[in-house]
């Protein structure tokens, strides 16, 4: 099972908002998680596979079979919505039951196998009980077992933790995946939370303005963003605007920086891209790239410290996370400056 | 201050009420404060009179007719409101579904007489055209009821829940809105029913002798003896109680 997007387009009538030429792929059992800031049309990608927008261009092949022209309920799609979507009429096990109900399964059969998706959510003792009786995080549970109860081609999450407490957030994003994968499920998660794509996700597919930046694993979007978009995106970061002075050389303009330029020629414009954990805070006198400056705001975090270092001459502070607060120089290590080009 | 309003208020309505209660039981009430003597033969004559057995299933009827052709016709149209709101088809609907209440009843009468009193259609003081003027007259309060509902249930989000999990359009509806809707639509009826029971206007135009409803020939129950009055209009007022005692038990079970 599985499920491709080909050079999808989608414009929402009238406007010039959608989707421009989106091509990902999900393999059978895979979680792709599609990211991006609001209005960068990861919803609408969702809603395209699930057939509740239609009128795209391209194909949207689900186990190599195009579901353009399908209606929404014969696509034989799970999917788990924002806010939750429960049946309030229904009991907890009727609504997960719900599905099979429509694909003719005998009385007895579809309730054994809506009690054992409520087991494996670890909700076997609210079989009987009403939807409004359960917590947010009950019902995303019945939610999903209610999605996977119908053996779908591909499992469809949207935003299926932003109404929750954070307290219980992560972890349920732990159970969903281990559900997921325990059933193989081949899942498509829309999420504007980051931290939920990266944990989360096979694969991660960032998305804004409706273009689609960068479809890779959560370390390499992380590691080796392709642009700067996905950088300011993915993780904390400082980027800075520099240019390439010499082979291996940039200028920041406060300073001199040491780093892998590649291909790049000499006076070309980039951004030099720094997460805040690699900057080492206590540098011996002849690190590489030694800074020297003052801390600026600081904030702790129980684990670590996050902060700012104002460095001598420079207009953006670098954001630095270390156990100890920095003296008054840091060093950012040459092998942990990522160029991106502008 | 509110306090003192609704003193006034509630004398105001349940002071005439009582009276009447009183007045039922009353043997004799005439140009004094309180009747006179205790009876129940009102209640007696009331039964025994054919033309307030007649009226009292007339109206009864009439009412639950209206029930029925308001829930086939309701349902499907605050659906269809609720899935067009925001378009011009819909405020074409509306209009439709709102002029009955904004419309004086005896407007809609004189209309029913004139369309209904010719040859190509002479059917004035038929109850089947009784049964049609009360379940227009009632409509939009059932619609805007359901539509109430269906708003307030984010209906949409519940269609496309049911749709991924293979529901086709009419099992969504049957299985998802209807359901849901069962609460407003009972309570919707009970109103239906009140409104059709209590209609003096349009059903004192378009009855004949035949086929009375219970409030017009109450009123020739004013012309007799006051306390037999008073038990006719005490029986109304039962049937009223009735209905709104339905509507709010089972709001409250919901």
């Amino acid at each position: 099972m599985s499920l491709l997007l080909d050079h999808i387009t989608y414009t929402y009538p009238g406007t010039t908002h959608g989707l421009h030429d989106v091509s990902l792929r999900v393999d059978t059992g895979e979680l792709v998680a599609v990211i991006g800031p609001s209005g960068s049309g990861k919803s609408t990608l969702l809603k395209l596979v699930a057939g509740l927008e239609t009128g795209h261009t391209g194909s949207i092949l689900l186990n190599g079979e195009n579901v353009a022209g399908k209606p929404m309920h014969q696509r034989n799609i799970g999917m788990v919505f924002q806010q939750y979507a429960l049946f309030p009429h229904l009991s907890v096990v009727d609504n997960v039951a719900y599905g099979l109900k429509l694909r003719k399964v005998p009385l007895n059969e579809r309730q054994n196998r809506a009690r054992d998706l409520l087991a494996l959510t670890g909700l076997a003792e609210y079989a009987e009980r009403s939807i409004s009786r359960l917590s947010g995080g009950q019902q995303q549970r019945v939610a999903l077992a209610r999605a996977l109860a119908i053996d779908p081609l591909a499992l469809l999450l949207d935003e299926p933790l932003a109404a929750l407490d954070a307290s219980i957030r992560g972890h349920l994003r732990d159970q969903i995946r281990t559900i997921q994968k325990r059933f193989n499920a081949t899942t498509l998660l829309v999420t504007h939370d980051q931290e939920e794509a990266l944990t989360m996700a096979d694969k991660v597919a960032v998305l804004k303005d409706g273009r689609l930046l960068q479809f890779s694993t959560p370390e390499e979007i992380y590691r080796a963003p392709a642009n700067k978009a996905v950088a300011e995106f993915v993780g904390l970061s400082t980027i800075l605007p520099a240019t390439v002075i010499a082979r291996d050389l940039i200028d920041a303009g406060f300073a001199r920086l040491a780093t892998a330029t590649g291909h790049r020629q000499v006076g070309q414009s980039v951004f030099a891209l720094i997460r805040p954990e690699n900057i080492v805070p206590t540098p011996s006198s002849d690190a590489t790239n030694r800074i020297s400056g003052h801390i600026g705001t600081q904030r702790y975090l129980g684990s670590i410290y996050r902060y700012d270092f104002l460095a001598d001459g420079a207009a953006l502070p670098l954001l630095v996370e270390s156990h100890q607060i920095a003296g008054n120089a840091i060093a950012l290590p040459p092998e942990h400056i990522t160029l991106l080009d502008s | 201050m509110i306090r003192g309003i609704s003193i006034i208020y509630g004398i105001y309505l349940l002071l005439p009420i009582a009276l009447l209660i009183v007045g039922s039981f009353g043997s004799t009430w005439t140009n004094t404060l309180l009747p006179s003597g205790t009876t129940a033969r009102w209640y007696v004559e009331l039964w025994v009179d054919p033309s307030f057995r007649k009226a009292f299933v007339a109206s009864l009827t009439v009412a639950v007719s209206a029930c029925v052709i308001n829930t086939i016709i309701a349902v499907p149209l605050a659906y269809a409101l609720y899935h067009r709101a925001g378009q011009r088809g819909s405020i074409a609907a509306r209009l439709v579904s709102a002029m009955p209440v904004a419309v004086p009843t005896i407007t809609l009468g004189f209309g029913y007489i004139i369309v209904f009193n010719t040859d190509y259609a002479p059917w004035l003081g038929t109850l089947p055209l009784l049964i049609a003027a009360h379940a227009v007259h009632t409509l939009p309060y059932l619609t805007n009821t359901l539509l109430t509902d269906l708003r307030h249930l984010a209906l949409d989000r519940l269609e496309a829940a049911a749709a991924t999990l293979g529901a086709s359009p009419w099992q969504q509806f049957i299985g998802i809105v209807v359901p849901n809707l069962r609460q407003s639509l009972i309570s919707g009826l009970v109103m239906v029913a009140a409104i059709s029971v209590g209609e003096f206007g349009l059903s004192n135009l378009l009855t004949s002798f035949q086929n009375r409803t219970y409030p017009v020939v109450l009123l020739q129950a004013f012309y007799g003896a006051t306390g037999f009055a008073c038990a006719a209009t005490v029986i109304l007022l039962l049937l009223a109680c009735a209905s709104a005692f339905i509507s709010s038990s089972v709001i409250k079970k919901s």
